[in-house]
Order: C-alpha cells, then structure tokens, then sequence
C-alpha cells in the first residue's frame, strides 16, 4: 500500500474509484453499458486536448491555441468532406497534417522570433479562429460521409469506437517520451534549458517538435471532435483551453517544465469526466454545477498533495 | 455545400421579396447595419435579408456586420465603430440583454437609430422597438407542444441554454408554467442548464439519456445548439419514444423529424426579422418614429415588442413552412409603416 | 519559462521606470526600452489608422476606445500584480463577475451610498483574492490550479447567489460617471473619460509600489527567486497572500469601472472573458511571466495596443469575418517590431563596448 501511495497519480486514482463506488450506490444508472459508453465517449476529445497542452508544458512552454487550432482542423477536414467532396480518409489527413502545420508555424515563430510561446500561440489563436470564422461564417459543416459519423457514435459494448485513437495516441506518447531520443530531449529542455543546451541538446529543434506534436495531437482532438458530433462545428475548441491545462497540471505536470505524467493527465480527465457526468446523474441543480465542480477539483489536488506530504515527497 | 443550398433557398426569398415589395422605388443614401450578438448560424439569413432590403427598398447599402466573438466588448466596439463610419441605422441582435443599452443610448444621443431584432433589449432601453420571437411563449408554446406529443401525460426535461444569459431564467420560468399547467400529469424532471454548447451539451444530454432515458417522455429543448444535440442523441440512441421539441430550423433538426425522432421545432423568423428590420432602421433614420399608440406587445422584456412570427415545424408542414413563413414577413412588411410608425 | 529562447540580451524592463533623458525619436527608437519601443509602435499606428479612416480620430471613436481600454488595463494590472511573484491568477474574471454583481445588489437592493457601495465592493474582491492567496499558501498547491478551482467555485457561487438575474436599476449618478469626461474637449479631441483617469490613478499607485516602496521591492524578489527571498528574511507567504488580495480588489475596481459603463450589472461581462485579455497587456509590455519583473507602463500600453488594433480594423471595416486573423497578424507583427528593434540596439550595443 506504501508503494502504490508513493505514486504520484495514487491520489487521484483513489479520488476517481471512491466517486465511482458513491455514485454506482447513490445512482444505479452510473453502472449502466450506455452510461458507461457516454463517459468514455466524453473523455476521447478531452484527452487528446490535454495531451495536446502536456506536450507543451514538458518542454517548459504554452499552447494557447489548443483550441483555436483544434477549431480550425475540424472545419477545414468537415469542408473538405463536404464542400469539396474528398474522401474521408484523405480528407482527415490533410486535416492532421494542417494542425501539424499550424503547430510548425507557433514553434517556428516561437524560435525565430524569440518572443516567449505564451504571446505567439496567443496571437496565432486569434489568427487560427479568424481563418476559421472566414471559412464557415459560423455555418457549419454537416454533410460527412456516414461511416466517418458511424465511428463517431459506434461503440463494441460499452466501449465507443472512438476510444481506439486516444487510447493508441497514449500508447505512442508514453514511448516517445520513455524511449524516443526525441522526446527525451524535450524533457530535458524542459527541467533546464541551458544544461541541455550544453549537453549537444537542440533546444530551438526540441521546440519546434513540441509545437508540432502539440498541433497533432490538438489536429486528431479536432477530428475526433467532428465524428463525435456529427458535423464540423465552427466552435469546436472554444471551450479547450482551461481542460487542456486544468487535466495535465492536476495530473502532476509541473508549470515549470520537465516534468509531465501520462498516467496522470489520463486519470484527471477521467476524473473531471466523472465529476460532470455525476453533476447530470444525481440531478444537481443547474446553478449549483459550477461550484461542485470547482470544489471537487480543488479536494482532489488538495488530497493529491496532502499524499505527497505524507510519503515525504516534498 | 450547405451555404450555397441556402443561398438558393433564399433566391426564391428575394423574387418573392421583391413581388411584395410597393416601396422599391423608394431610395434612401442611408447605411445601415444588421449586427447579430456574434457568429451564430441562426443569423445566417441576415445576410440575405441585408441584400434584398437593399435592393427592394432602394436603401444605400445594408450591410451584415458580426462581430468576432459572443462578447458584449466586441459587439459595443462594432457599433461604435459603425457609428464612426458614419452609419445611419442599426438593427442588432442583443448578445447581452442588458449590457447593450447604455451603447445604444449613445447611439440614439447621436442620432443614429436601434431596433432590436430576434431577441429584445431589457427596458429600460432606448431601442426604438424589438421585433423577434418572444422567448417566453415560444418555450411556453413549444412545452404545450410537447405535452400534446407526449399525449398529455409523462416526464419532461427542460434542456437549457446559458446560464448566465437572463433569457434562460424566463425560458426556465415558461417551461415550469406549462407543465404546472397540467395538473400534475405532467412532471419536470430535471432542468438542465448550459447545453448551448457542441461539447459539453453532447455530453450533458448523452450522460441524461444514460441515467434515465426510461423515465423521461420528452425533451424541450430550448437553445439552438441543445435542439442540434439532443435531435443527434436521440438519432444515435435510436429512440423515438422519447418526443423531443426544438428550437429553430438547424437541418440536423429538420432530418430528425423527417426520419421521426423529433416531433417537432419552434420556427423563428430570422430572415423576416432581418428584412424587416433594415426596412424599420431606414425609416426611422429618414426621419420618422414609433407612433405613441401603436400596437406593441408587452412582455417581461419590453413594452415595445412586435412578434415575427413563430410556428411549430412538425413532419405535416416540413416542406411548406418556409413559404408561411415568407408569407407572414410579407404581411408583416406590407402593414408595418401605417401601423408602427409616423413618418413626416 | 521561456528562459532558453530569450538568450539574446535585450534591455532590461525595469530600465522603463528610470527617469527617462531628453531623447529625439531615432535616438528614442534605437536606444529606448520595451516599453519606449511599443510606444512608438502605437503612435505609428494611430498615425496610419487616423489616415486611413477618418472615422478612427472621431470623438465617438476615441471616446469608447478610451472607456474600454481603462477597464482592459486595469485587469490587467490585476494579473501583473500575481505575476510579479511568479505565480498567477484564473479567477481575476470570476473575481470581476461577483463584484459586478455585489455592487449591483448593494446599490440597487440595498440602497448603500455610492461611497460605500465601492469600499464594500472592493473589500469583497480582496477578501477573495485573500482567499485565494492563503489556500495556495496554506495547502502549497500551484497558483494555477487553485485560482483555476476558485474561479469554478466564485462564479459558480454567484450563479447560485444571483440566477443571473440582471440588475439595472443602479443609482443615475454611478451611470452619469462611467459616461463622464475630465477636462475641456480641444477641437475634435474629446476629453478625457473620467473611467481612463481612474485607471492611469490606479497605475501610479501601483508605480510607486513597486518603484518607491519596500513591500513593492520583496514582491519582485519573491518573484525572482523565493528561495533567495526567504533567506534574505523576505516573509514570503504573507507577500503570496498580499499580492492576491491586491490582485481580487484590482478585478473588483475593474468591475467597478465596467459597471459604471455599462449602467447596469449583470453576470455575463467579465468571467472567461477577462482570462486572456488580463495576460495579454502585462506579457507584451515586459512583465515577466516567470516573476520578478513588472511594467506598469508597460501594460498600459500593451493594453492600448490591443484595442488600437481592433478598434483600427473595425473602422477600416477590414475583414468582418476574418478580423480575428487579422488581429492576429497585426499583434505579431507589432511584437516582431519591436523584438527586431530591441536586438538590434543589443548588437549596436555590443558593437560599441
């Protein structure tokens, strides 16, 4: 029990199985296959976006145009199926490559320019959004061709079709960062720059990868976005920017760069999931939604830390 | 694509614009501007509406401004900015109900007129009037709606936009009228708030369906986006026991009462209120002003109100009811000037 | 954070606070601050915005440009105060959204004298922020994720409060302020809006703070290094709590001052809204966002920046749907500018030592 408490993500993991067992008592329905189902189904896009955000945060810098670029990569692959016709496959990976795209120009202009990420992604957000708006006037997208929307809704059981990409992604992520030269050399340009920089560490490249990884995974969040919905909505991503930063930092990300943890950027958007998909089961009153949810986050990382204090972590 | 569709459409809207049209001989060197509460697909008729008022009404330009985002900031800084540029007349759509007033008294101090179109400004207000669908009763009608529906008996849930915006607390307030109206045969089951959202009432709405899809025997929805999600979660789940009731003409909604999963929608009518309204904001820029006795409706919002018309799309009128719709802007146009205004 | 990428020397912030010498604009151009640089900058644009559109320079335009970027500046002074000891605040809107709405419910419900009203109003922004500062101290948790939290919880307890019920009825006098104008209007200059006034008084304040004052000077060593400060016998803990008390009554004036404008309170104006527009002044006027450097000049005129550009292009009607990605484009090319400018004086300088 020491041990499995001496982990950094234990106390949200607790946080996560006491609410799941109140909830399964207080409201039967919890445990339902459907229910189920709409819970995972909620996370996918969270968890990419989140992701999409750690990224950055492990190289020691921002996104803030997580959303904007997720809002644009959804409107430009729905456009590509729909005004333009283009198969779904293609369409999705020019989609990607975009976001991929957009993420080389943060990085880039990040590097070049010297100006810190912060005010960079901050304008290319407003950019990204505006491109965004130009392209849809705010109309959007709907007619996707049926089997990109059936993967949106499809499930085997409780577990929705969706759940493969993010779940992959996970995968690949943990590698890169444990194994890839690549990834470890973000980290290190994360904890500290300047030793890194002497060790033969590109920082500039570092970056610039992490801009492009970000813009990927923020690209796949888009997508995935679409086929949850159904159609390509121009405000997509609108609301990204808090989940993307709230999940990974409550997962024991540091601000401060070098440190991230998958394991736990993936149990903080299962969490905050669990606490709005509880807020909906127990029937809280609608005005009463916020507060719980900005009380419960705040238990969960205070009991994360108390945790850290009693196994003498800090 | 979808816009051009409705592009076309609204082609038919413009040649029967222009059939009703006694005054297109009438010019004005007046700009004027529609400016929505910002990027929202219901406006998206506005911009056609600007175009044909243009042309059958002989007005200098009508131009469909919006603003960047659903901010009151960005929607004051455009009007001012309009004002600037010398604009004659506004149309707007208040974003903020309240917020808005203390920029349009501005305007009406440098004699540039307001009306408010597809929703209404708080009184007090300096708007010279609001023409739009009333909040109140299309949530009050639609819930009748539904109850009929549902056969006069069952569960509802009320799926809400906004919280902060102060229209949901009277949609809230005319769902729970109607249903109380039942006697108990009808019950509310829950009222769920901020679902005018893609995301987060995709999720909402899906995780209420989880929890009780059994219980509950109908849905009001009573903001765009929630009717959109709600008409898909229902698609998806396959269920047409559950009766659902809309908002507005989405073609996501209208596909779901062609295939039966939803029973119904309110019809607005933005593309009249739109038209109508840059006819109302040039006359009113030329010169004339509300009469003191005309016939306005009072609601909690305004004293100067004016209904554009609002009816229940169902699968019976699915095909027509634009064309009722277009006839009602035609009637409302037609007596508008001799009933509303006096002109010197 | 961004330590790696700002290797290339360039003048310091802080320079912006010394006296400046007589300088002609070249001189002023190459030699001067962050702060000196983004100056110039505005008035370019301001020259090419009033040429451009002659609707830009008209009273109404100014005036409205003016009245907005007071309450812009002032939030962001309410996150330049949390920055300067490295930490930050989420919930500066969440903040402003129950101070609208407390000093609606004191005014209009209550009936409190305008005077008291404010003092209530800005007491319960500090008592927040306060909040704020001994849960981070307390518990150690990040500033970040506990302001993040917060502003959950404060809007959330508003919504509760209120139901977001409007209140517009406030006392005639409080309106007839946010509207009125200091000093005579000179030719189609209007005068100055009585709400930019207060926001340029709240900036002295804060410039003798952070200039003239020891508690201003252990801000930004907490900032630059905790650690050091402790040492130095700085007591950190209770200069967090101070900063977020000052930071919740800063988002309450700012409250105040947009309630005064608009003539009513309602809950929708600030919240989210307030987030990015309360980093964007202070970050381009120089204020560091890793601590210890702040730029109360800096982030008024960071403030001024954002709005000339999206005031500019609204009245050159650029764009309608696309102004965003203008807007956009035309902030990173300001900052481009200006960073070219300040490298350029760096290697001019290393060229002469």
């Amino acid at each position: 029990m020491g041990a499995f408490f001496r982990l950094q993500w234990s106390g949200i993991l607790v946080g996560i199985i006491a609410g799941g067992i109140a909830l399964a008592l207080s409201a039967p329905a919890f445990l339902s296959e459907f229910n189920l189902f709409v819970l995972l189904r909620s996370i996918c896009v969270s968890l990419l976006v989140a992701y999409a955000q750690m990224v950055m945060l492990g190289v020691g810098q921002m996104n803030l145009s997580v959303g904007a670029l997720g809002g644009l990569v959804a409107v430009v692959t729905g456009g590509l199926m729909d005004a333009l016709g283009v198969p779904t496959l293609p369409a999705i990976m020019i989609g990607v490559a975009a976001g991929g795209a957009a993420g080389f120009v943060n990085g880039w202009l990040t590097v070049r320019t010297g100006i810190n990420g912060f005010i960079v992604t901050l304008a290319t957000a407003s950019a990204f959004a505006g491109i965004n708006l130009g392209i849809t006037k705010a109309v959007p997208f709907y007619n996707l061709p049926a089997d990109f929307v059936a993967f949106g809704n499809g499930r085997v059981g409780l577990f929705p079709l969706l759940l493969i990409v993010p779940l992959l992604v996970t995968v690949v992520l943990a590698l890169f960062f444990a194994r890839a030269v690549p990834g470890r050399h973000m980290l290190a340009v994360g904890g500290n720059a300047p030793a890194a920089q002497l060790s033969g560490v590109s920082v500039p490249r570092a970056i610039i990868s992490a801009h492009v990884l970000s813009g990927l995974l923020a690209a796949v969040a888009g997508v995935l976005a679409v086929a949850q919905l159904g159609s390509a909505q121009p405000t997509i991503g609108s609301d990204w920017l808090l989940i993307s930063f709230a999940a990974p930092i409550i997962g024991g990300a540091s601000l401060a760069g070098g440190a991230i943890s998958i394991v736990g950027t993936l149990l903080a958007v299962v969490l905050i999931g669990l606490i709005q998909n509880a807020m909906v089961l127990v029937k809280v009153d609608p005005y009463w939604v916020q507060f719980l949810l900005g009380a419960l986050i705040l238990a969960a990382v205070w009991f994360n830390r108390y945790r850290a204090i009693k196994v003498g972590e800090i | 694509m979808q816009v051009t569709r409705m592009r076309g459409a609204l082609a038919v809207g413009l040649a029967l614009g222009v059939a009703l049209s006694p005054l297109a001989a009438l010019a004005s060197d007046n700009k004027i501007a529609l400016v929505p509460g910002g990027p929202h697909p219901y406006f998206a008729p506005w911009e056609q509406a600007a175009a044909d008022a243009q042309k059958d009404f002989g007005i200098a330009a009508v131009e469909y401004k919006v603003p960047a985002e659903w901010k009151l900031e960005l929607q004051t800084e455009l009007f001012e900015s309009l004002a600037a540029q010398g604009y004659a007349g506004i149309g707007y759509f208040p974003g903020d109900a309240v917020g808005v007033n203390s920029t349009i008294a501005e305007l009406k101090a440098s004699d540039i007129p307001a009306v408010a179109l597809g929703g209404c400004a708080l009184d007090p207000t300096d708007t010279a009037f609001c023409m739009a669908t009333d909040v109140y009763a299309s949530a009050y009608l639609g819930t009748k709606a539904l109850i009929e529906a549902m056969g006069g008996k069952g569960a509802v849930v009320h799926l809400a936009g906004l919280l902060v915006d102060p229209n949901t607390t009277l949609r809230v307030q005319a769902v729970e009228k109607a249903v109380a109206e039942t006697n108990g045969a009808v019950t509310l089951l829950q009222t769920l708030g901020d679902t005018d959202n893609q995301e987060q009432g995709d999720q909402k709405i899906n995780a209420l369906l989880a929890a009780q899809k059994d219980q509950i025997g109908g849905m009001i929805a009573t903001g765009y986006i929630s009717s959109v999600v709600a008409a898909t979660a229902l698609k998806n789940l396959g269920d047409k026991k559950i009766k659902l009731i809309g908002i507005d003409d989405d073609k996501i909604v209208l596909d779901g009462i062609k295939d039966g999963f939803v029973a119904g929608t309110m019809a607005q009518n933005p593309y009249g209120q739109g038209y109508i309204g840059a006819y109302a904001v040039d006359l009113l820029a030329e010169g004339c002003t509300v009469k003191a006795d005309a016939p306005f409706i009072t609601t909690p919002q305004t004293a100067r109100f004016i209904d554009s018309g609002t009816l229940l799309i169902n699968a019976a009128n699915l095909e027509s009811y634009k064309d009722d719709l277009k006839k009602l802007t035609g009637e409302l146009q037609a007596s508008f000037k001799d009933k509303f205004l006096s002109c010197p | 954070m961004t330590s790696a990428l700002d290797a290339e020397p360039r003048p310091s912030s802080a320079s912006a606070m010394d006296p400046a010498p007589r300088r002609t604009l070249t001189s002023l151009l190459l030699r001067g601050s962050t702060q000196a640089g983004l100056f110039v900058i505005l008035v370019v644009l301001w020259v090419v915005f009033a040429n451009l559109a002659p609707g830009f320079l008209s009273k109404f335009n100014l005036n409205s440009l003016l009245r907005s970027v007071a309450v812009d500046i002032v939030v962001g002074f309410a996150q330049m105060v949390v920055l300067a000891t490295g930490g930050m605040n989420l919930s500066v809107g969440a903040i402003g959204v129950c101070a609208v709405m407390f000093s609606g419910y004191l005014m209009q419900v209550l009936g409190l004298p305008i005077p008291v009203a404010i003092a209530g109003t800005l007491a319960l922004g500090a008592l927040l922020g306060w909040l704020n500062g001994f849960a981070i101290v307390k518990t150690g948790v990040n500033s970040f994720v506990v302001t993040l939290a917060s502003a959950s919880l404060f809007s959330g307890g508003m919504l509760i409060l209120t139901k977001a019920v409007p209140l517009n009825g406030l006392p005639a006098e409080f309106g007839a302020f946010g509207k009125s104008a200091v000093g005579p209007a000179i030719g189609s200059m209007p005068a100055i809006p009585s709400l930019a006034v207060v926001a340029l008084a709240i900036g002295l304040g804060l410039y003798v703070l952070f200039k003239h004052s020891t508690l201003g000077r252990q801000i930004l060593a907490v900032g630059a290094n905790a650690r050091a400060a402790e040492m130095s016998g700085i007591p950190v803990d209770r200069t967090i709590v101070f900063v977020h008390a000052l930071s919740g009554a800063l988002a309450a004036a700012a409250a105040l001052m947009l309630t005064a404008r608009l003539a009513a309170a309602m809950p929708a104006v600030a919240g989210d809204d307030w987030l990015l527009p309360s980093f964007l002044a202070p970050v381009i006027g120089g204020t560091a966002l890793s601590g210890g450097i702040v730029s109360v000049v800096g982030t008024i005129l960071g403030a001024l920046l954002v709005s000339t550009i999206r005031s500019g292009l609204l009245v050159l009607e650029i764009g309608n749907f696309w102004l965003p990605l203008f807007l956009g484009a035309f902030l990173l090319a300001a900052i481009l500018v200006e960073r070219g400018r300040a490298a350029y004086v760096a290697r001019e300088q290393a060229r002469r030592a």
